[in-house]
């Protein structure tokens, strides 16, 4: 991961996941086949689920998804329901797809609005990825953060420092807002 | 002939010389009295202030009434007639012409002035705190249609630019606290916004999505107890406020002041769900991922059960919010539409039961869930709850506790089949109103009976009828006990005018206030007691 990568982390977040969201129409070919992509996507979403994962299109549109991840065990999260909506762009799978907590979480990948910052969602994203491995690298993170490319960095030096002391401040809030 | 007769005042106290009621029955039979005490007399057309009267305290001791323009509130004391008549046979004589005066039957206590500038009593709104004979109302000003959006606002709510809850001692009329809500909208009409629970008020604003609860104390103050919506807990936005400071990276603060501001709004105006929504939705969620083991199987059912319907769940807005105990409130929620609208029936509904100390969402039904109906149907009295030890609710007749009432529900259920469109009528009425019931014993469907659509506990503006309102003795069927005929003695039949009446019942005395309005034409009050 390289270090631009982490500077341009924090710009990438504000106003996404918006239901009105507008989308730029390029062409009908590239729409219809990213369509394509996620319909084939849900069907095998729906026969071999992550475990601890479960996702949705939201109402009829195909590239407004939900996902809910309960807090993995062993983590401060556990207990915890969060909410995440998933905002797939019209160019996927070339493009990668807008993670959003939906749920307040302390977590050093998520920054205060709820955007969360992985590799694989910026310059390390392949075509060859797909919703349910971006789930499977959300919830691994929940277990073990990235500190080597925090958004929040005091949390990173907090869980570098005093782990037990970050896992009580994550566990207080998974209990105050995840519940 | 031998069966009448045992029923007359005489025979019946008698009676209860002789017999003893049957254990935790004693209220119940005392109560029997009523059917030979009824309001059957009537004088017209009274001598009245021009005032706009509300309601009798549930205890019977203060007639509230508002002032014509609303500015005023006036408080009376119900005596009993005050006035005497000369000469033998008072009985066979018409009452004396002092009786036809309102000061006869009332006192005046004090007059208050408690709107001030551009607002106005809300006539509808009043609710009595019993333990302590406080009164509460609310001032508002008019409602804003055009207001623009603000952050954290519900769209579609239009604010009012001030709405004030007055707490007044009722003794002497002093004004003993206000809470202010600004740019607000809280339903006031019929109390539907407000709930009093022994001395904890909890207060709906619709426009910011927040269930105020507060207390109100013997000393006679409102005490902030807990704000639920955006956060759960009380202490939920200070934790986040001493915490995001935390989170600010402190090394880029030099750097760039403009990103750190960014950031700091990203914080104020974010995404997120509320407090009570995650609740909420987490609490759908468990259901269903409870319900099925199969992994597989159970994420198809999430697709199809709770993400496809996922905004529509984030869009519900609260309705309307009942205390059930001091630690659980019944929320309605529904969409912005139904919210604002008096008339909430076409639209769908969903009730949730909230524990405020846990935070947890406990239950969660649709409005024609056919389980809770059942929960309402047998267990109606724990839905009226007003406090732990107010005795009056009690008797308040219900299809819980009492069997003709029950009866008619049947009825209606065998009729309509029990469809979902009968359950979803049927608990539209929840959450109850506060406070919206008269304890009168002459509305007890075990003694009498009475059309409903004319006349019934509930405290509602019904159209008038030509005719007057019958009660029926409930034990002889053919009996007629007494009538109420609202508006002049001597009618002139004219179906073009629309004529609105209400009907105070003093709380235990045969005593009735009935108030015809007319459209252009002065208010009629008339005063049923029993001669």
């Amino acid at each position: 991961m390289s270090a631009s990568n982490c500077t341009s982390s924090s710009a990438g977040g504000g106003g996404g996941g918006g239901r009105g969201r507008v989308r730029s129409w390029s062409s009908t070919t590239s729409v219809s086949s990213s369509g394509k992509r996620i319909q084939k996507e849900m069907l095998e979403f729906g026969a071999d689920p992550p475990s601890g994962c479960s996702a949705g299109p939201k109402g009829d549109n195909l590239y407004q998804w939900v996902s809910t991840i309960m807090g993995p065990q062993g983590s401060p999260y556990k207990g915890g329901v969060f909410f995440i909506e998933i905002s797939i762009p019209t160019d996927y799978p070339f493009k990668p797809p807008k993670v959003v907590f939906k749920t307040r979480i302390y977590h050093c990948n998520v920054d205060p609005s709820g955007n969360i910052s992985l590799g694989i969602l910026k310059d390390g994203w392949s075509p060859a990825l797909t919703i349910a491995k971006v789930l499977l690298a959300v919830r691994s993170v929940l277990t073990n953060p990235d500190t080597s490319c925090p958004v929040v960095s005091s949390i990173a030096r907090l869980y570098l420092t005093d782990k037990a002391k970050h896992d009580e401040i994550a566990a207080e809030w998974t209990l105050r807002f995840a519940q | 002939m031998l069966r009448r007769s045992r029923h007359n005042l005489a025979s019946r106290i008698f009676d209860r010389q002789l017999h003893s009621p049957r254990p935790g029955a004693s209220i119940n039979s005392v109560r029997r009295f009523y059917e030979n005490l009824v309001p059957n007399y009537t004088i017209y057309d009274i001598d009245c202030p021009e005032n706009s009267f509300r309601k009798f305290t549930d205890d019977g001791l203060y007639l509230i009434s508002f002032s014509r323009n609303y500015q005023e509130l006036i408080v009376y004391r119900p005596t009993w007639l005050t006035f005497s008549c000369k000469g033998e046979d008072c009985d066979f004589h018409g009452l004396p012409a002092k009786a036809k005066k309102f000061e006869s039957f009332f006192t005046q206590l004090y007059c208050v002035s408690l709107a001030s500038a551009n607002e106005l009593i809300c006539k509808d709104f009043f609710l009595y705190v019993e333990n302590n004979q406080f009164g509460l109302f609310a001032t508002s000003t008019a409602q804003v249609h055009d207001a623009p959006a603000i952050e954290g606002a519900t769209p579609g709510v239009p604010p009012i630019e001030k709405i004030t809850f007055h707490l007044v001692r009722l003794q002497d009329g002093s004004k003993l606290d206000e809470r202010v809500f600004r740019d607000d909208f809280v339903n006031l009409a019929h109390n539907m916004g407000v709930f009093l629970y022994d001395d904890i008020l909890c207060i709906v604003s619709l426009r910011f999505q927040t269930i105020h609860i507060l207390q109100i104390r013997d000393t006679g103050c409102f005490v902030d107890l807990r704000e639920i919506g955006l956060f759960c807990r009380e202490d939920d936005e200070l934790f986040l406020n001493s915490h995001s400071q935390y989170m600010l990276p402190p090394g880029k603060k030099n750097q760039d002041e403009l990103s750190n501001g960014l950031q700091q709004q990203d914080v104020q105006g974010s995404s997120f769900l509320s407090g009570i929504k995650q609740r909420l939705l987490s609490f759908v969620f468990r259901g269903i991922w409870n319900e099925e083991t199969d992994h597989t199987l159970r994420v198809q059912r999430l697709k199809k059960k709770f993400y496809f319907h996922f905004q529509d769940y984030i869009d519900l807005i609260i309705w309307k919010v009942q205390f059930l105990d001091r630690h659980h409130l019944l929320i309605k929620l529904g969409s912005v539409d139904g919210g604002v609208s008096r008339n909430t029936d076409q639209h769908p509904a969903f009730f949730a039961v909230y524990n405020m100390e846990t935070t947890e969402v406990i239950a969660f039904y649709q409005s024609f869930a056919d389980e809770l109906y059942n929960l309402f149907e047998q267990f109606s009295d724990h839905f009226h709850v007003a406090s732990r030890n107010s005795l009056h609710v009690n008797f308040i007749s219900s299809h819980s506790n009492n069997i003709h009432v029950l009866e008619q529900l049947r009825n209606i259920k065998n009729k309509s089949s029990c469809s979902p469109q009968f359950v979803k009528k049927m608990v539209a009425s929840l959450p109850f109103s506060c406070q919206s019931l008269s304890p009168s014993p002459y509305f007890d469907q075990s003694l009498f009976r009475f059309d409903e659509k004319l006349i019934s506990a509930t405290d509602r503006h019904r159209q008038s009828t030509e005719h007057p309102i019958k009660f029926m003795s409930r034990r002889l069927p053919l009996i007629q006990k007494f009538k109420i005929k609202p508006g002049p003695e001597a009618d002139v039949v004219d179906n073009r005018t629309r004529r609105i009446s209400s009907f105070l019942f003093h709380p235990f005395l045969p005593f009735v206030l009935s108030i015809q309005q007319t459209y252009m034409q002065p208010t009629v009050v008339n005063i049923h007691f029993r001669r």
